[in-house]
């Protein structure tokens, strides 16, 4: 009988610095594992333990897979000590994934906080692979401070992928140098321009954001149906057994870990 | 054994001499365990047995064990991963484990591994762990010819005699027991031992039936103060009483012996363990969702940080989640997390205050 708890072994055969705390790994499995854009994998770090994260990289690419990572934890700790060729286990994937199938002919609208732009840059590959599929794809992005700003490099080479496509980015606060957007993130939403009612919002950030880009995105005119939280509890097994994944009836571990707000809404502090 | 959908039910009668004769031949192809009671309290703990004659305090009398049968299939702590892992994710033979026998299951048991069983075996991932034991329990079920003080089986529309999930079924009749196969392995050993078993004679049946529904009328008796679980998952889902809560969470002790002795609570926690030099072991073992780091995630977020919410997620597991995402209440009225409970809790005062408050 197969054993889902295996873990297959992978080489960290890169390591990319985003921000002083986020470091994105490019692992390399002993077998490719295929993932939709938005399904997670649980990490082990040897002799610590496993954490759940959600590949950052194109689910087109098979070899390899990339995951972002902000140092928050004993797991996430040890990883950013780690140097290329280092060795960990990958199992996986788990989870729903975005519902692409849902988002193509629509204006898709991707709100991300922080480190939360690493899932969504899965869902942006994928989306920008294709562009013509989807109405629109605007991107808005948010970090506390400009050093914070994940993937950097990438941002202008979104904007550029299709007319249809855009980019826009804002810190929390002024910083010496910025000359872009300060505000959070949820001032991006102020004057949309996309068509609400064939737009779908996907949002991942830390939950006090994603709460207060939902109550946002209510208040210009989007139906809690139109909205896509990455929600965060702890994922452990992986497969719905183990217990504490739970979003309401939930496991976000099988029916997540992005879930449509309106099966959510009604969680009592659902954003914690 | 898995549930299968064996319907026929030829009852028979095998008297006591020849019942121990019948377990001492399975007890050479698995492990056997037995209800023996406590001598001071009576309580019954299933113990494994080698030798025979049985002990004397043996009995298939009585209502369920200390111990629920969950700790058969999902054991306390069990290792289901190593690192570096081997060249296969294909389990090893030797992770399978010897056939073992459980005598005198109850109802609520048997009830609670069908729930179980749902999380672990059933939908997309299969947990082999639990399967492979789940596969080698052979269950010789038994009516309870008691109730305990905390039963309250019949608050769930349960009863004290189970309907299936067993591979023989006895009910304690004079002499012996009437006894009925419920799965083809049940068939099977009672096809190849047909000299231990007899027709039923007159009056046997009857007299079974007076026995159920004397305990059938006991737990009603006992639970007269007590609501019904009748519609109490849309009530607990709807209504959002607060204070309920808060008065069990003042009591509770947060020492998590409610969901480690509920037959149907199935958490468990994964870590990793050093074996030695690069060697690492990932352990399974029971968790409960009573204490503070059940929930908390890196950075110590934490979506239940307050006794009260995680009170109220005990009960709203139980009665409301699970009946959305699995189908059924996953409380057999088994009692056991009342008789453990330090605090003294008793989850139908819960279903009581919920039903109270919404009546207002």
């Amino acid at each position: 009988m197969k054993n889902p708890y295996y873990p297959i072994d992978t080489v960290v055969e890169d390591i990319i610095t985003e921000t002083p705390t986020i470091k994105t790994f490019v692992l390399k499995p002993a077998k490719p594992i295929p993932f939709r854009a938005g399904q997670f994998m649980q990490l082990t770090v040897p002799g610590e333990g496993e954490a759940p994260f959600t590949p950052s990289s194109s689910p087109s690419v098979k070899e390899r897979m990339e995951i972002t990572v902000l140092r928050t934890g004993k797991v996430t700790d040890s990883l950013h000590e780690f140097k290329p060729g280092a060795k960990v286990g990958l199992r996986g994937p788990f989870g729903k994934g975005y519902p692409l199938e849902k988002l193509e002919g629509k204006e898709v609208l991707i709100v991300g906080g922080g480190v939360g732009l690493a899932p969504l840059r899965s869902l942006i590959y994928a989306l920008l692979e294709n562009p013509a599929k989807y109405k629109r794809v605007s991107i808005k992005y948010g970090a506390r401070l400009p050093d914070e700003l994940c993937f950097r490099r990438q941002y202008e080479e979104w904007s550029k992928v299709a007319p249809n496509v855009d980019f826009t980015n804002t810190i929390d606060v002024e910083a010496p140098g910025w000359t872009g957007r300060v505000g959070l993130v949820t001032t991006l939403l102020d004057d949309l321009d996309v068509n609400i009612d064939q737009s779908i919002a996907l949002s991942c950030g830390p939950e006090i954001m994603l709460k207060f880009v939902t109550l946002k995105l209510l208040e210009v005119g989007y139906k809690p149906i139109q909205i896509y939280l990455s929600m965060n509890r702890k994922m452990s097994c992986g497969m719905g057994k183990c217990g504490r994944c739970n979003v309401g009836h939930y496991y976000l571990c099988v029916d997540g870990p992005d879930m449509n707000y309106d099966k959510i809404k009604h969680v009592p502090n659902v954003f914690g | 054994m898995v549930i299968s959908l064996f319907t026929k039910k030829l009852m028979l009668f095998i008297d006591s001499t020849n019942f121990e004769r019948l377990l001492r031949k399975l007890s050479s192809e698995g492990e056997l365990f037995i209800p023996v009671p406590e001598e001071e309290t009576g309580k019954l703990h299933l113990q494994r047995v080698e030798d025979f004659p049985l002990p004397e305090l043996v009995t298939f009398e009585g209502y369920r064990m200390v111990e629920p049968l969950k700790a058969f299939a999902q054991l306390l702590r069990y290792p289901v991963a190593e690192y570096p892992s081997p060249d296969t994710d294909e389990l090893p033979e030797d992770k399978k484990v010897p056939a073992f026998v459980i005598v005198g299951a109850r109802a609520c048991d048997i009830y609670a591994l069908e729930l179980v069983d749902k999380v672990q075996v059933e939908g997309e991932f299969v947990d082999p762990f639990y399967k492979i034991r789940r596969e080698k329990m052979f269950i010789i079920a038994a009516d309870c010819t008691e109730c305990g003080e905390s039963c309250f089986c019949n608050l769930l529309g349960n009863g004290p005699w189970p309907e299936r999930g067993y591979d023989l079924a006895i009910s304690k009749v004079s002499g012996g027991f009437l006894i009925v196969a419920g799965s083809e392995q049940g068939e099977k050993i009672v096809e190849t031992n047909g000299e231990f078993f007899a027709e039923p004679r007159e009056g046997l049946v009857a007299a079974r039936d007076e026995n159920r529904q004397r305990v059938v009328k006991k737990l009603a008796e006992n639970n007269g103060d007590y609501p019904s679980v009748d519609g109490l998952p849309e009530l607990i889902r709807e209504h959002l009483t607060a204070d309920i809560w808060d008065d069990i969470a003042a009591k509770c002790v947060e020492c998590g012996a409610c969901t480690n002795i509920c037959p149907t609570c199935y958490c468990f926690l994964l870590y990793d363990q050093k074996v030695d030099g690069e060697h690492f072991q990932r352990i399974a073992s029971w968790d409960s969702c009573q204490v503070t780091g059940y929930a908390r995630m890196a950075g110590m977020l934490n979506p239940r940080p307050r006794l009260t919410d995680r009170v109220k997620h005990r009960y709203h597991h139980k009665y409301d989640y699970l009946v959305l995402s699995h189908g059924a209440v996953y409380c057999t009225g088994c009692g056991r997390c009342i008789d453990t409970c330090s605090a003294g809790i008793d989850m139908r005062d819960a279903f009581r205050k919920v039903k109270a408050a919404v009546a207002k």
